[in-house]
C-alpha cells in the first residue's frame, strides 16, 4: 500500500513538474523607458521581420556571463535591456549569471574545455591575448561593414580585438590616474605639486611620508601605488615603463625588458620603495588598514586615511561626492623627461569588455544583443549606474561631463590613454615579473638582475 | 530542438536519474550473472545482485568522477594540452616530469616553501591542538563554549570576512597581534628581547629557505650582516617576502580544531583508573601525562600525523586568500598545490599541471608509506 502511494506521490510530482515546465516564464517585458533602447528594439525588429519565421519559433535561451557589477547595472539590463531584446526577438531569453573576478579563470577554463557555456563573456584587457583563439570573429556583426556605430568606440576598442578581428565590445575605460592630496603635499613642504619626473618622485617620497614612532610604521605613505605595501605590483612596473616610451616588444617581436627604460623602471621602484619604507631588511610598517580610499579622510575620527599621493584606478579613489575632492588632483603619471626624452604622460586604460566565446551556437544573437546593451544612450546608461567612464565616445555626456572628476579623468583617457593590452601571455608574464620583482623589494636582486631574469624567462614563455 | 532552460534542467535531471537507475541494475545484473557462471546458489546470486544495486551507485561516481577523471589527468600530464588553445593536446611523453624535476625553479620553490609550511607548521598545529584538548580535558566550567569556540574556524573555513579579519589583525603597525607584542615588550622588557630574538631567528630561517628556492644566499647574507633587529622591530606579517610563510603558520595553527576534538576522544578513551593509581603512587600530573596519557594518545597522534601531513602537503587554501591580490608575496609563500592551480588555471597548461598533480600524489604517497612503516617505533595500540 506504501509502495502503491509513494508511486502515485511521484508520478504527481513528475507531472507537475513537467506541466510547470511547459509553461513560459512570467512575462515581465515592460515598455523600455530609454529612449535609445525603443530605437534599436525598432531597428533590430525591423531586421527580425525579415528573418526566417522559423526561427521566431524556435525558443533560444541567450546566456551572458557578467563578472562583479553593482545591482543597480543588473537591476537595470534586467528590466531594460532583456526585456526589450526579448520582445524584438520572440522566442528568445536572455539569462544573466553572475560571478565574480575572484575565481573567473577557473570558470573560463571550464567553459572553454568542454566547449560549452555562455554565448557572452566578460573579460578583461589584457585577455584579448589570452582567450583571443578560443574567441568568435564579430567583424562580420559588428565590423565596420555591419554597425556604422563602432566607429563611436574610443582607443578601448583595441583591447576587443585579436588578430586584427573584433572579438567583442568595450563596456568601459578605467585608466590609472595619479590623484595626489593638494593639502597635504603643500602640508609636507612640498612646493610643485604632483612629482613630474623620477628624481621628484623619489624627493618626494622621502619627505612627505611620515612614519609614527611608536609602531614603527607609516602613518603617511607619500605615494600608494598598486599594492602598497610591496610597492612592486607589476601593473605599476608596466605604467611606470610606458611612460618613459617603453615598449614592451622589439620590432622583431621579442620581449624589451633588456633596454635602459625597463632597467630604469626597475631602479625607480626600488628606489621608491626604499625612500617610503627604508631598506628591506629595517622596513618599517605599512599604513593601517582602514575604512575608505586611503587618499580619503575618516569621518570617525577626521583623520587622513594616510596616502598623499595614489596611483591607482578610478574606483580605489573617494566617491565623487566627498568633500575631500576639493583637495585631490588627478594628473596622468608624467615619466622622467629629464632623462628619458621619449617621456610621454600616461594613464595605464583598463576595461571591461564583452567577447563572444567561439563555441557559441548563438553569434548572431549575441551580436544583436551588444548592439543594443552598447548602444550610444544604453553604454552611457550602464555605465552611470557604475560611475565609470564609457567606452564610446559619444556616450560621454550628462554626469561624464556634469562631474569635474569623471570630465578630468574622460579628457585625461582621451589624451594620454595607453591600453593595457596585447600582452602575450599575459598571466605568464605577470608570474615571471612578480617573482623578480619580489626579490627586488627584498634586494636579494639587483636591478640589473631582475631585468635580466625577466627577460630571459620571458623569452622561455614566449618560447614555449 | 527544446530549449526551454526549465524543460532542459527537467530532462537533465531526468536522464541522470534514468542513467544511475539503468546502470545500478546493468551492474546488479552482471554480478548475478557472475555468481550463476560460478555456480553460486540463487540465494548467493540474489545476494550479489542487492548487494551490487545498492552499492552501484556509489560505484558509478567512483567512476564517473574519480577514477575516469584520474585517467584523464594521467593521460594529460603527458601531453602539451593547454586549455584555451584551439590546438588538440599533442603527446610529449615524460617531458612535462623532466622539466619539472629538473629544470622548473617555480616548483623548486614551491616544494621548498611546502617543507617549510609541513616542518613548522604541523608540529605546531599539533601541538596546540594537544595543548587545547588536554585543558578542556580538565573538566572545567564551559568547556562546551570553549570547545566550540575552538572548533568554530573550522566551520567557518576561510571565507572573506575571515581573511579580512586576519589582514586587520596581522597590520604591522595597528594589528592587535603586532599591538599586543609591543605592548608586552615595553611592559616586560625581556619580552622585547625575546621578541627580537624570534624576529631574527625567523628571518634568518625564512632568508635561508628563500636561498635555497633561488638557489642564491644573498638574503641570507644580507640578513645576517644587519644583525640583531633594532628595539622598535615587530614582525612585517602580510608586508615581506621573509614573512609571508609565518601568516600561514598562524591559519594552519587557527584550524586546528579537528585535531583537538580527535585528541579530547582520545583522552576521553584513557581509563581514569591509570591516572588514580599513578597519582596513588605519587606520580605528579606533569609525569601522569608524559607516561600515561601521551603514549596511550600515540595512536591519535600519529593519525592527525598522517592526515595533517596530507593537508599541509596540500596547503592552498590560507595562502590564496591571503596572497591572491598581494601578487609580489606569491612567490615567497607559494606551495604545491598552489603552484598546480597556477600552472593550469591562471597559465591554463592542464598538461604540465596535471603532471604536477602527480608528482605532488607520489610524494604523498611516500611520506605517508613512510609513517606506517615507522609507526611500530612509537605508536602503541596496547590499550586498544
Amino acid at each position: 500500500m506504501k509502495k502503491r502511494n509513494l508511486l502515485v506521490l511521484l508520478s504527481l510530482m513528475l507531472i507537475v513538474g513537467l506541466l510547470s515546465a511547459c509553461g513560459t516564464p512570467a512575462d515581465t517585458v515592460e515598455e523600455p523607458a530609454d529612449a535609445a533602447v525603443e530605437e534599436v528594439v525598432e531597428d533590430t525588429t525591423e531586421e527580425d521581420t525579415s528573418a526566417d519565421s522559423e526561427e521566431e519559433t524556435a525558443p533560444v535561451s541567450l546566456k551572458i556571463y557578467l563578472l562583479d557589477y553593482t545591482p543597480d547595472t543588473i537591476a537595470w539590463l534586467n528590466s531594460e535591456i532583456n526585456p526589450a531584446f526579448e520582445a524584438a526577438h520572440p522566442g528568445t531569453t536572455v539569462q544573466i549569471t553572475e560571478g565574480s573576478w575572484s575565481g573567473w579563470d577557473i570558470t573560463f577554463s571550464g567553459f572553454f574545455a568542454a566547449g560549452a557555456g555562455p554565448d557572452i563573456i566578460n573579460l578583461g584587457s589584457e585577455m584579448n591575448t589570452l582567450y583571443g583563439e578560443s574567441l568568435a570573429d564579430m567583424d562580420v556583426y559588428l565590423g565596420e561593414g555591419a554597425w556604422d556605430d563602432i566607429n563611436n568606440f574610443g582607443p578601448a576598442l583595441e583591447n576587443a580585438k585579436y588578430e586584427g578581428k573584433l572579438r567583442g565590445l568595450p563596456i568601459f575605460t578605467a585608466p590609472r590616474y595619479v590623484f595626489c592630496r593638494t593639502d597635504l603635499i603643500e602640508a609636507s613642504g612640498w612646493a610643485s605639486g604632483t612629482p613630474q619626473n623620477f628624481a621628484d618622485w623619489v624627493e618626494f617620497g622621502a619627505q612627505a611620508s611620515v612614519i609614527d614612532e611608536v609602531t614603527n610604521s607609516l602613518s603617511q605613505q607619500a605615494l600608494v601605488p598598486v599594492d602598497a605595501g610591496s610597492m612592486a605590483d607589476w601593473q605599476w612596473w608596466l605604467l611606470v615603463y610606458y611612460s618613459l616610451g617603453g615598449e614592451l616588444y622589439k620590432n622583431d617581436g621579442s620581449p624589451n625588458f633588456d633596454s635602459a627604460e625597463a632597467l630604469a623602471t626597475t631602479e625607480f621602484m626600488l628606489d621608491m620603495r626604499q625612500a617610503i619604507y627604508g631598506s628591506a631588511l629595517d622596513a618599517v610598517g605599512s599604513l593601517p588598514t582602514g575604512q575608505g580610499s586611503v587618499i580619503d579622510v575618516n569621518d570617525e575620527t577626521s583623520k587622513d586615511n594616510g596616502a598623499v599621493c595614489l596611483a591607482h584606478s578610478g574606483w580605489a579613489a573617494p566617491p565623487f561626492d566627498r568633500p575631500i575632492w576639493e583637495n585631490v588632483s588627478i594628473d596622468p603619471f608624467y615619466g622622467d623627461p629629464e632623462n628619458f626624452p621619449n617621456s610621454r604622460p600616461v594613464v595605464l586604460a583598463f576595461n571591461d569588455w564583452l567577447a563572444v566565446p567561439d563555441y557559441s551556437e548563438n553569434k548572431e544573437l549575441a551580436a544583436d544583443w551588444l548592439k543594443m546593451a552598447f548602444s550610444k544612450e544604453a553604454n552611457h546608461k550602464w555605465n552611470e549606474t557604475m560611475g565609470l567612464i564609457p567606452a564610446r565616445n559619444d556616450a560621454q555626456f550628462g554626469y561624464v561631463i556634469e562631474s569635474p572628476q569623471l570630465a578630468r579623468e574622460a579628457e585625461l583617457a582621451a589624451e594620454y590613454g595607453v591600453g593595457f593590452a596585447g600582452i602575450m601571455e599575459s598571466a605568464k608574464l605577470s608570474t615571471i615579473m612578480q617573482e623578480a620583482l619580489g626579490k627586488l623589494v627584498t634586494e636579494e636582486l639587483t636591478p640589473q638582475d631582475v631585468v635580466e631574469k625577466i627577460q630571459e624567462d620571458y623569452i622561455a614563455a614566449l618560447a614555449e | 530542438m527544446l530549449s526551454n532552460p526549465y524543460i532542459n534542467a527537467l530532462l537533465t535531471v531526468l536522464g541522470a536519474v534514468i542513467f544511475i537507475v539503468t546502470t545500478s541494475l546493468g551492474l546488479g545484473y552482471t554480478a548475478r550473472w557472475i555468481a550463476k557462471i560460478r555456480g553460486a546458489k540463487a540465494r548467493v546470486q540474489e545476494g550479489a545482485f542487492a548487494g551490487y544495486l545498492f552499492a552501484a551507485p556509489w560505484i558509478i561516481g567512483f567512476f564517473i568522477f574519480v577514477l575516469i577523471p584520474l585517467c584523464f589527468s594521467l593521460y594529460w600530464s603527458f601531453t602539451d594540452y593547454r586549455v584555451i588553445s584551439n590546438e588538440p593536446a599533442n603527446w610529449i611523453g615524460l617531458q612535462n616530469y623532466s622539466k619539472l624535476l629538473l629544470d622548473d625553479d617555480g616548483f623548486r620553490q614551491s616544494v621548498v616553501n611546502t617543507t617549510y609550511l609541513t616542518v613548522l607548521g604541523l608540529p605546531l598545529q599539533i601541538g596546540v591542538a594537544l595543548l587545547l584538548a588536554v585543558l578542556l580535558n580538565q573538566k572545567l566550567k564551559g568547556e562546551r563554549v570553549f570547545r566550540m569556540a575552538f572548533y568554530l574556524p573550522v566551520i567557518l573555513g576561510f571565507n572573506t570576512a575571515v581573511l579580512l579579519c586576519w589582514r586587520l589583525m596581522l597590520n604591522t603597525g595597528t594589528g592587535i597581534i603586532n599591538q599586543i607584542i609591543r605592548g608586552l615588550s615595553n611592559l616586560f622588557p625581556p619580552f622585547g628581547y625575546l621578541n627580537r630574538s624570534g624576529i631574527f631567528i625567523q628571518e634568518l630561517s625564512s632568508a635561508f629557505f628563500l636561498g635555497i628556492s633561488n638557489s642564491n644566499f644573498t638574503l641570507l647574507r644580507k640578513v645576517w650582516e644587519v644583525g640583531f633587529p633594532s628595539e622598535v622591530r615587530v614582525p612585517l606579517w602580510v608586508q615581506s617576502p621573509l614573512w609571508s610563510k609565518m601568516p600561514v603558520v598562524l591559519l594552519m595553527i587557527w584550524g586546528c580544531g579537528t585535531m583537538m576534538l580527535i585528541f579530547l576522544a582520545g583522552l576521553n578513551n584513557i581509563p581514569k583508573e591509570l591516572n588514580e593509581a599513578a597519582e596513588v603512587d605519587g606520580a605528579t600530573k606533569w609525569k601522569q601525562f608524559w607516561k600515561i596519557s601521551f603514549p596511550l594518545l600515540s595512536p591519535y597522534i600519529f593519525y592527525n600525523l598522517v592526515v595533517g601531513m596530507i593537508n599541509a602537503l596540500q596547503i592552498f587554501e590560507p595562502i590564496f586568500i591571503l596572497y591572491r591580490d598581494n601578487q609580489p608575496l606569491v612567490p615567497s609563500a607559494i606551495s604545491m598545490v598552489y603552484y598546480l592551480w597556477q600552472a593550469s588555471f591562471s597559465h591554463f597548461e592542464i598538461g604540465y599541471g596535471s603532471a604536477i598533480s602527480w608528482i605532488i600524489l607520489i610524494i604523498i604517497l611516500i611520506i605517508t608509506y613512510i609513517q606506517f612503516k615507522m609507526q611500530d617505533r612509537w605508536v602503541t595500540y596496547d590499550l586498544y
